[in-house]
């Protein structure tokens, strides 16, 4: 075998690199200062959107007058309780709750069976099913909301006239996200076994789903109705064409007479949306626990 | 016990199988039916609605002329919404990637890289007049960072370039949904870089150019090419956030926007024959998206 | 001529200590397995030689030149790693072939190279592959491949074996040693399993805490451990608690045992004895024994290891059994079981 000759460090064809064997290897501190100047660049550009928002909802100041010494001058919440006071404010922003309490419903009552269908019964269905639920991508929601003026205009106007028939479009816009959250708790905690377990216990289908899945299944649950709310809540595009006075249409609408109030009313729902966020991930993660001790 | 609880639940297992193998064979099909009639009613039928109507001429004959009249009549919105879309998702990639990089390889607070992880997943659905309204306070006429840029001497409205209700307002403003989903993307599959490739690469006589070169660029390359795409329909289709900045924005979705809430009667081709361009261009990146990913997941073991 | 020279090398992770001061010479051509639990150290030293780490203090040489300060990336060394870690976006050939690219070697060499590596871990047929494409032997072999074409000075292997399964790990064991021979490879291998480090090394450093315990050939680590450590880390160990009783004998319960590792014991004094299965066997009525209970047997094919608790210092010891006798005991059987204590070592015990 014409084999690789004695590897010795000199004489063959491998250049054996060497000379400066003092110099001090690069301090890794240094590799750090690229990375460290993307993460502070980063944090401006996302959070000074957020506080000037915060500081033009909240502080009376117009901006020519603004300076070091005004900077704490004239904070408070009456533009907010001004827009509170608007009558559209409580009609509209009831609305918009009750279309995402309405999509979470559909959702669920959507997604869940047939989630679980597609794992117990149907596994070969699945990769037709996923792709199902990444179209809305494709199809965006000014593209969608054409498709409802094409459709639905002329063939179903009974059905536009209603305040929820918003809540199909918005269940298709949220399915991808809201069909992968399912799928992901439904995969982790192996339905084919629980399900077995359950029945071979005894128990019936409805009280294994009841007993069985759905507490395995909250903090899915939990999070696709969190993203579905989110969605709904800040959803403009169909409710402004379709001419539905929701939150957000309300919310532009209002900022075209009173700016201040207007931007008052984005970061309302800018923290509400957080909060219930921290809600979510509050339950969510109480549940997990709950979870790791019982097992 | 354990004994017979196995028997018991081995001889379920037996008596179930024949029954599921029976189910499967038609009738299994018939669980999907909700779901499947559902997205027929109310995304097929509409995206169907869309496409038709964009082949319909006035009198009811179906021609092209809408499909080439949205391009030639609105060529300049076509122009502006591919600028938009390919400027932001250039400078997403980029800015994503770097940013993931800088998180992922972040040890110092063990909060950041979750913290990164999760204001992406927020910040990259919040478009909309949410997101708007936050940059007119900031980068407006009016703007707090306006502001301050003309404190520290630069006037940015002086210079020309910069307008928010023109092209680089808006490619700023996009970049704030952007670069977290870019993160979102590239995130796991630098997480996918074993550190013992980098040293192997080293051991190998490589410089850290080297290893990107021929290592680590490669590897990311179809999650960066993959993201492209995503970033690029992400901006096509957004349509809140540029409405919001300015009502008469030139762009491909307010334009339909507009032609829909124009014309009552519904007689116009052309807002369906835009949207139906706007599928047609979503179609194609999301499913070249699905496919590098797929090409991307191929290298994670 | 030294190969490989770790003089004092230290370094500490903050306020743990992974290598107290090594010093190490792995001669040309040479083959040391350093061996260990994990956090001993092992992977430290093999990481200093590389430069993924950088020592606190001591030097580190490769044929009488200081390479403690060099960049990893000029240090002529090949490695390969637990975790195979093949490049996933190249090919085998590609693999193989990189660290010659970074060397600027022509093409036509480069080729002629990657051929014959690929012939030398027999993965000709499989040039073309990716990495996902083939098995993990195959891949490691691959890495051997690549660590080897790049003809370092010296090889460093961190617990290449450790990620197969069993089968594929005996097979690759004695190719990484025929290869190694072959090319008369100064080979640094770090392992922390014993029977590994036994079998391919020309000599064995066992490790703990930072130190080097020992470092011998196999043989003479196994039969002759310089500490209770080794003896427990290298193959097993049946412990008795002991009272010495002469200069070269202890008392196990009322039964003695001629020893030579007395050392400079006291008589009276209470000692560990630990002694080897293999050097433990069952008493056929000849020979007096300690009398115990058999409590178990376990079945390993060419021998048979029976468990018997003593009924003198109450002690469970394996028994290793080459005869057919052992098939037929029975959990409760009585047996004698007679020591040989040749190769035993004492420990003083830890007082409570």
């Amino acid at each position: 075998m014409a084999l690789v000759t004695q590897p010795t460090p000199e004489g063959t064809g491998v250049p054996m690199i060497r000379g400066d064997a003092a110099k001090p290897g690069r301090g890794r501190r240094f590799g750090r200062i690229g990375p460290n100047l993307v993460l502070i660049a980063a944090a401006i550009f996302f959070i000074a959107p957020l506080v000037s928002m915060t500081r033009f909802a909240l502080q009376k100041v117009p901006m020519p007058l603004l300076h070091w010494s005004t900077i704490f001058d004239k904070w408070s919440f009456s533009a907010l309780t001004d827009a509170f006071r608007e009558p559209s404010f409580s009609d509209t922003l009831l609305l918009s709750l009750r279309l995402a309490f309405g999509t979470v419903v559909v959702t669920l009552a959507l997604l869940i069976p047939t989630a679980l269908f597609v794992h117990l019964k149907l596994p070969k269905a699945r990769p037709i099913v996923e792709f199902l639920t990444v179209l809305p991508y494709v199809v965006p929601p000014i593209a969608l909301v054409a498709g409802v003026a094409a459709f639905f205009r002329p063939n179903a106007r009974w059905f536009l006239n209603s305040n929820y028939s918003l809540i199909p479009f918005y269940v298709v816009m949220a399915l991808p996200f809201t069909y992968r959250s399912i799928d992901a708790g439904i995969k982790a905690i192996d339905v084919r076994t629980l399900v077995d377990a359950s029945r071979s216990l005894g128990a019936s289908w409805p009280s294994t789903l009841r007993r069985a899945l759905l507490p395995n299944l909250s903090a899915s649950i939990i999070s696709s109705a969190f993203l579905t709310t989110a969605v709904v809540l800040g959803e403009f595009t169909i409710a402004r064409t379709l001419s539905k006075q929701t939150f957000p249409v309300f919310s532009f609408d209002y900022f075209g007479r009173k700016a201040q109030g207007g931007i008052a009313l984005a970061l309302f729902t800018l923290v509400g949306s957080t909060a219930l966020l921290g809600l979510f991930t509050l339950l969510t993660r109480r549940k997990s626990r709950r979870q790791t001790t019982r097992f | 016990m354990t004994a017979e609880l196995i028997e018991v639940e081995g001889g379920r297992t037996k008596s179930a199988a024949p029954k599921a193998a029976k189910i499967r064979s038609g009738t299994a099909w018939f669980g999907l039916l909700p779901f499947l009639l559902f997205l027929g009613l109310f995304l097929v039928l509409p995206t169907y609605g869309v496409v038709r109507k964009a082949f319909i001429a006035n009198d009811g004959s179906y021609t092209w002329t809408g499909i080439s009249d949205a391009i030639s009549k609105e060529g300049a919105a076509f122009r502006t919404s591919l600028k938009v879309s390919i400027v932001t998702a250039l400078l997403g990639v980029v800015l994503g990637t770097l940013l993931a990089y800088a998180a992922a390889t972040a040890t110092r607070p063990k909060w950041l890289r979750s913290l990164v992880s999760a204001f992406s997943g927020v910040a990259a659905n919040m478009g909309g007049i949410v997101l708007a309204f936050a940059f007119f306070t900031l980068l407006g006429r009016q703007g707090l960072g306006t502001k301050m840029l003309n404190n520290i001497g630069y006037n940015l409205y002086d210079t020309g370039w910069f307008d928010l209700t023109g092209f680089w307002g808006w490619s700023t403003v996009y970049m704030y949904f952007q670069v977290p989903l870019m993160v979102l993307v590239t995130l796991p599959a630098i997480d996918g870089l074993q550190a013992s490739w980098r040293e192997a690469s080293s051991n190998l006589g490589g410089t850290t150019w080297t290893y990107w070169r021929r290592v680590g660029l490669p590897i990311l390359a179809p999650s960066m090419l993959g993201g492209f795409l995503l970033l690029f329909a992400n901006a096509f289709s957004a349509f809140a956030t540029a409405y919001a900045l300015n009502t008469g924005s030139n762009l491909v979705p307010v334009k339909i926007s507009f032609f829909l809430q124009g014309d009552i009667s519904g007689r116009s081709p052309m807002p369906f024959a835009l949207a139906t361009w706007m599928i047609i261009i979503m179609a194609v990146s999301m499913g070249g998206y699905l496919f590098l990913r797929k090409r991307a997941e191929r290298w994670r073991s | 001529m030294s190969a490989l020279t770790y003089s004092s090398v230290r370094k500490t992770f903050g306020p743990t200590v992974a290598l107290e001061g090594l010093d190490l010479e792995v001669h040309d051509g040479e083959l040391i397995s350093l061996l260990g639990p994990s956090g001993c150290g092992k992977t430290t030293a093999l990481r200093i030689a590389a430069g993924f780490e950088r020592a606190d203090s001591g030097t580190i040489s490769v044929s009488d030149a200081d390479i403690t300060n060099l960049p990893p990336h000029k240090r002529n060394m090949g490695m390969v790693f637990q975790s195979y870690s093949l490049f996933p976006n190249l090919t085998v050939a590609g693999n193989v072939e990189y660290g010659l690219r970074t060397r600027g070697i022509p093409k036509p060499e480069r080729h002629k190279r990657v051929g014959e590596m690929l012939e030398l871990v027999q993965l000709t047929a499989l040039a073309n592959r990716y990495a996902h494409q083939i098995s993990g032997g195959q891949q490691q072999r691959v890495a051997l491949a690549r660590a080897l074409a790049i003809q370092p000075q010296v090889l460093l292997l961190d617990e290449p074996l450790s990620a197969l399964d069993a089968k594929v790990r005996a097979t690759l064991r004695d190719e990484i040693r025929r290869i190694q021979t072959e090319l008369g490879i100064t080979t640094l291998f770090v392992t922390h399993d014993q029977e590994e480090a036994l079998a391919i090394s020309d000599r064995v450093g066992v490790m703990s805490n930072g130190n080097l315990e020992q470092l011998g050939p196999p043989t003479e680590v196994y039969r002759h451990p310089s500490s209770a450590f080794v003896a427990r880390f290298v193959g097993s160990m049946n412990e008795l608690p002991a009272v010495v009783r002469g200069p070269d004998a202890v008392a196990v319960g009322g039964y003695v045992v001629t020893t030579p590792a007395i050392g400079r014991r006291e008589v009276g004094e209470p000692v560990l004895f630990l002694v080897r299965p293999e050097d433990m066997s069952l008493g056929n009525g000849e020979a007096a024994g300690i009398s115990g209970t058999v409590t178990g047997r376990t079945f390993q094919g060419a021998a048979t290891i029976v468990a018997v608790r003593l009924d003198v210092a109450d002690s469970l010891v394996a028994v290793h059994s080459s005869g057919s006798a052992a098939t037929h005991l029975s959990p409760g059987d009585r047996v004698d079981v007679v020591i040989d204590g040749a190769r035993g070592v004492c420990e003083t015990p830890v007082s409570a």
